[in-house]
């Protein structure tokens, strides 16, 4: 019985090596084409004058939807933040998505709103609007208050109250820099017949200091765990996204910052109102129609335009978010089926799909997996310990050469953080995040598909601070 | 087993090795970026104050000394190009060509043709601002380069309304088979006024009927009031697409001649033109629209529907109490429903200007 659970212990050594060494070259793959990508990036947009892009008269005016559900502590400056951002032509959707709390209080105080009787085409579907209110002092906002739905469901809401022909998707807890619409909206100049979503890259608002709406000195979250996020973000964003986007497989824009156009989104029949992972959702199914139409499109992701958002900083609330988007990335996957290995949707349905489904869908279940067995073999003194130290470290080492590389790209790309030091406590953070953080997220993520299949729908909100005040440089 | 675990010991030792490689690289590249943008900046400084000194003498003298002085430095200099040319125009623009001719034009024309976007890219911001408009035509092939390049290609060639600019454009464009519809509405919409006469003879030729369309629209949207007997011709085209297009147009040109046409229009058959020629008649403001705009309330389709609201909404008085009859009926309660929303919408800008 031993001699067999050794034998099966070795193959499945070599199978999880191998699955490891693919994961992981992957990402290193995709960190040298991001490399490559930022650079040409930042020379090329070196020439590029957003002013220009302002006084353009080709720049297409943008319905900016934000959907809100408890957000009283935030909300407020999140709005100022949209309504002072640089772009000509322009108005702000907030959609009050039925929060508890006093979100909508704290909007109808802050603006003078007035409620107006609106009568609007409903083109995708979304749950009853309670009122709609506009501003009589700022013509460009605009607060929707409906039933609880969920984020998707406001997103349509917003999609039908939308005058324009783009429409930008945001997160009401974020705050987006002044020239970002103008730096996001430049494809859609660019390329106007093909390109039908661009992407920005998101940032951590933990740590540092906001002042009327917009981030003015950024500094490193003190919190460990926003740290760690710190460099996932970069992962994901400056590695991941990009390189991803570079060879046309990008499936996900985030939802707390993208760019779309309506007329598209709306023939795909807007957001699916039951979907909690609504950003990937929406992309795959963007890919979907335009390939059935046979229609060239193209999604890009910028790594310039930059959004600000609040993250976790308690284990719970991190593992409610991270739980939330692994049930989204399950169940658009099972809506998207078809998509996978199917050579009608080209590199869509050949690598990108097939790589999310290994590596981000199924990579937490390999990787629980994994640390059981060993524990098991430890158990039944099976291990061999050299080799499983030898093992561990390298899993360490890939693991921090990969973040120490998504640190070089965010020196290539925006270099925000003003000083040398943070870029070395980070360094240390890429050695520490493979203990206990990253084990952590894989356990949740497996939760994930256990709460999926009980039909776990809730949307596991996490308790914002809202943003800091500016604190004067001593 | 054994060679095994040296092999990955051996990519252990590698790893760390490159992660620490990564790292002191960063550092190093901060310290190196400092020094350099140091140096770069103290040039700027240097190469401006000799500009301003330029600029404030009348002859070309020092603007040909500056740029032999300073040509070892194109980088520098082109940054100081662009950033002073958005700023000045007219004669001092002048002492800046000057600048361009001798230090960066054999150059910039040279990469036009490079197989690297960024000098392509570089070389048509420099050249939009500074280029003899006759060496144009070298600039019109990049509309069909990259989009990030066609975009610069378009906002350079529109810097440059001269007649000899209109003429390569539209040239371009007539005989173009297969034209970039964006790139051409993108330069002939920033040109403006200007493009009226190229425009006028256009219409007058034998091109495709998507061409048609498309400089229709250009009459109204930039919009070219002359023009107006020129596309009252294509009211009655047979195309769809042209006749939305001409009912658009009427709508951007505003003349109250155009009123007999945007009714005829609203009851075409095209439900795209109908909402186009309500949306016109509303912006026209007239009274003769008011019994067609209170008709196309209660048509089928809501762009139609929508269009009508904003018309009689800037009707006035006469508008208000159309809304108002519209608002009290009872065989259209969505018609009913969207003129309360028109009546309170206007209610709450009066509240608002009283305020």
């Amino acid at each position: 019985m031993i001699g067999l659970l050794s034998v099966l212990f070795h193959i499945f050594s070599y199978l999880v090596l191998i699955y490891f060494l693919l994961l992981n070259g992957f990402y290193l793959f995709f960190i040298i084409l991001s490399f490559f990508g930022i650079s040409r990036y930042r020379h090329r947009t070196e020439y590029v004058r957003m002013e220009e892009i302002f006084l353009s008269p080709l720049a297409k005016p943008i319905s900016i939807i934000a959907p809100a559900y408890n957000e009283e502590n935030s909300i407020v400056e999140s709005v100022r933040n949209l309504l002072s951002l640089e772009y000509p032509q322009y108005e702000v959707i907030v959609v009050n998505d039925g929060s508890m709390d006093s979100t909508l209080k704290k909007l109808i105080e802050a603006f003078g709103l007035k409620k107006t009787q609106w009568v609007f085409r409903k083109v995708a579907d979304h749950k009853p609007i309670r009122c709609i209110y506009i501003c009589p002092t700022n013509t460009k906002l605009i607060v929707v208050d409906k039933l609880n739905g969920k984020k998707a469901d406001a997103m349509n809401a917003g999609l039908n109250i939308a005058h324009y022909p783009l429409f930008c998707a945001i997160d009401s807890d974020c705050l987006i820099d002044r020239d970002s619409l103008l730096r996001v909206v430049r494809p859609f100049l660019e390329d106007p017949e093909r390109t039908v979503g661009v992407g920005g890259i998101i940032r951590l608002v933990n740590g540092c200091s906001v002042k009327s709406g917009q981030v003015t000195r950024i500094r490193l979250p003190r919190n460990i765990l926003a740290r760690f996020q710190t460099l996932e973000y970069f992962r994901a964003f400056l590695g991941g996204r990009i390189g991803m986007s570079l060879i046309k497989s990008i499936l996900i824009i985030s939802g707390a910052f993208g760019v779309f156009r309506k007329d598209i989104v709306l023939k795909c029949g807007g957001y699916r109102s039951a979907s909690i992972g609504e950003d990937l959702d929406l992309v795959v199914r963007l890919r979907k129609y335009l390939q059935d139409h046979k229609t060239p499109y193209a999604i890009h992701f910028l790594p310039d335009p930059i959004c600000w958002t609040e993250v976790p900083e308690t284990l719970k609330a991190l593992g409610r978010q991270r739980n939330r988007w692994h049930r989204g990335l399950i169940e658009a996957f099972i809506y998207n089926r078809r998509m996978i290995f199917n050579p009608h949707y080209g590199v869509t349905g050949l690598f990108a799909m097939p790589f999310y489904l290994f590596f981000e869908l199924l990579g937490p279940l390999i990787e629980l997996a994994g640390y059981m067995i060993f524990a098991l073999c430890l158990f039944l003194g099976l291990v061999n310990y050299p080799f499983a130290f030898i093992f561990f470290l390298l899993s360490i080492a890939l693991g921090t050469l990969l973040s120490v590389s998504a640190l070089l790209l965010e020196e290539f790309s925006l270099r925000r953080f003003p000083r040398t030091s943070d870029v070395l406590l980070m360094a240390v953070y890429c050695i520490l995040e493979n203990i206990f953080y990253r084990q952590y997220l894989a356990f949740v993520r497996c939760k994930a598909f256990f709460d999926y299949l009980h039909g776990k729908k809730e949307w596991g909100a996490m308790d914002k601070k809202g943003f800091s005040e500016e604190i004067p440089c001593p | 087993m054994s060679h095994f675990v040296i092999i990955i010991r051996a990519s252990v030792y590698v790893l760390i090795f490159f992660a620490l490689l990564i790292l002191f690289y960063i550092v190093l590249r901060r310290i190196y970026q400092q020094v350099n943008d140091k140096r770069f900046n103290l040039r700027y400084v240097r190469i401006e104050e000799g500009l301003l000194n330029a600029l404030s003498t009348s002859g070309p003298e020092s603007a040909v000394r500056l740029a032999e002085e300073y040509k070892r430095f194109p980088d520098v200099l082109t940054k100081l190009l662009l950033d002073y040319a958005k700023l000045l125009s007219g004669p001092e623009r002048e002492q800046l060509k000057i600048i361009f001719r001798i230090a960066l034009e054999k150059k910039s024309l040279r990469d036009l043709r490079s197989r690297r976007t960024i000098r392509r890219l570089r070389a048509t911001r420099l050249l939009g601002f500074f280029i003899d408009p006759l060496k144009m035509g070298s600039m019109l092939k990049l509309l069909e380069d990259k989009p990030i390049v066609r975009l610069a290609a378009v906002q350079a060639i529109s810097r440059l309304p001269t007649p000899e600019t209109l003429g390569l454009v539209f040239q371009a464009f007539e005989s173009d088979l297969c034209p970039n519809i964006h790139s051409y509405i993108n330069i002939i919409l920033s040109l403006g006024a200007k493009a009226e006469v190229n425009i006028h003879e256009a219409l007058k030729k034998p091109i495709s009927q998507e061409k048609i369309a498309l400089l229709i629209e250009l009459v109204g949207a930039i919009p070219l009031r002359s023009l107006y007997l020129d596309i009252l011709s294509f009211a009655d085209h047979p195309e769809k697409e042209v006749r939305i297009k001409v009912a658009r147009a009427l709508g951007g040109l505003s003349i109250p001649d155009s009123v007999p046409v945007l009714i005829r229009l609203a009851s075409d058959t095209a439900w795209e033109v109908q909402a186009q020629a309500v949306k016109g008649l509303g912006r026209l403001k007239s009274p003769e629209a008011l019994d067609i705009l209170a008709e196309a309330f209660f048509s089928k389709n809501w762009h139609v529907r929508f269009n009508a609201r904003s018309g009689l909404m800037s009707l006035g008085e006469v508008g208000v109490k159309r809304l108002e009859e519209i608002s009290q009926q009872t065989r259209d309660a969505y018609a009913a429903a969207m003129a309360a929303m028109a009546l309170h919408d206007l209610y709450l800008s009066c509240e608002q200007m009283n305020t």
